[in-house]
Parts: C-alpha cells; structure tokens; sequence
C-alpha cells in the first residue's frame, strides 16, 4: 500500500507509469502522514503547482497483522525512497519467519 | 555570421544548450519515473553548464549574448543547490517507531474511493509513503 500527497485523479492517471498493483491512497492534506509523524518540516521540492503544502519524509513500514510496526526506513533524503534490497531484506527477515 | 561573435557569446550558447538539454532530460525522466539512483552525470553536467557560463563572462560576452550564458548559470546551480538543501527533518518526538501500533486512519484511492485502515487488521502490510509521482 502506497500514500502520497497525488491527489486521486492524479493517482489514476500516473499510476501506469510504475506499474504498481497496490493500492495507492491519496493524502493531500497530509492527515495520514501526520498521524505517523512523517511530515518533512524542513526544505521540500514541490512544484508551485503542487497541490499539498508539505511532503511527507519518504518512509517504508512492515506491519504485523494486529496493525504493530514490525520495521521502519526513514530516508534521509527527499529525493530518494528505500532501497529496495534493504526492504526485501527487511520482508524476509520478518515477514517469512510469521 | 557566427565567426563574428565573441568567444565569450559562443561560450555562454553552449553553456545555455548544455544546461537545457540536462535539465529537459531530467525532466523527460521524472516524468517516466525512470530517474537513475546514481544521478553524479546530472550534477557534473549541470556544474559543467554553469562554469562554461561562468568562463563565458570571463571571456566577454556582447550585451545580449550575455542571457544564454546568465541561464546557464541559473539552471545550472539550480540541482546541486536542491541535492545540498534536501536533508529530512521530522519531529522526532512524534514520528511512528518500531513496536508501535499504527494509527487509525481513513483516505482516497485512486478510484476515489474511502479506504479505511480498519481493513488492514489480520494482513500483513508493506506500507510505502513518498511524496508524489515525480
């Protein structure tokens, strides 16, 4: 499951591009990334046209089946996401093993 | 007409094509979400645009001929400028941790239609957050 600040229409046009089948939610008031605190409160590279006011920290999560973080990655850099070694690393070592 | 020109305009057209091409490059590859991890090529051929810019005034520009070098002078410095300023910050005291159970919470899909978090209970869940599609 994906959340970006894409606002649905949004979403339903680009998501071709990735080619992604997981479900994709929108966030443009940033009200899911901030209830995970995962607002970028420092510099951030919106476009002007850019719907949302603020970005989220680019952040990948394992969650167990009772909804507990069993895994987090924060990026440190806006302009990159999770490496997608360290999260299959991180799916194996906590996903498999439930 | 161009073996009239000074070094210097020469210089700064092709500072301002350097700097173009890049930049639409990038561009044309946000777009595709196909922008490669390792982007140095990017920074060296932006830092490139603007030095020639710069070596461009050096060697003196006509009035006008000093525009395309100016452009690429901005455009130039304009990625290593975001790559130095893009450190994250969160509010630590409030950022989700390890051990903890994710908050509730409803949002739009794609198809606009409500998504209720109560429906992750009992899966397994990769969540991914990112800022948008470019």
């Amino acid at each position: 499951m994906t959340v970006s600040t894409d606002s649905p229409e949004t979403i339903a046009d680009e998501r071709h591009l990735h080619g992604l089948n997981a479900r994709m939610l929108s966030d443009v008031d940033l009200s899911v990334t901030d209830a995970f605190g995962l607002r970028n409160t420092g510099v951030h590279s919106a476009p002007p046209s850019h719907e949302s006011v603020a970005l989220p920290v680019p952040a990948t999560l394992l969650v167990d089946a009772e909804g507990r973080v069993l895994w987090l990655d924060l990026s440190e850099n806006y302009q990159q996401r999770s490496d997608p070694a360290v999260v299959l690393a991180a799916m194996e070592a906590h996903f498999d093993t439930l | 007409m161009a073996a009239g020109m000074k070094t210097g305009t020469k210089l700064g057209l092709l500072a301002c094509l350097l700097a173009v091409a890049t930049v639409m490059l990038w561009f044309y590859l946000t777009r595709q979400v196909s922008l490669p991890d390792d982007r140095s090529l990017f920074v060296v051929a932006f830092l490139a645009a603007a030095a020639l810019g710069v070596l461009a005034f050096v060697k003196g520009t006509s009035l006008p001929g000093a525009l395309p070098p100016l452009v690429a002078i901005v455009i130039g410095l304009f990625l290593p400028f975001t790559i130095s300023i893009s450190k994250q910050t969160v509010e630590t005291d409030r950022v989700i941790a390890v051990g903890d159970v994710i908050p509730r919470f409803s949002a739009l899909d794609g198809q606009g239609a409500t998504f209720n978090s109560d429906a992750l209970h009992g899966h397994l869940v990769l969540i991914k957050f990112f800022r948008a599609h470019w």
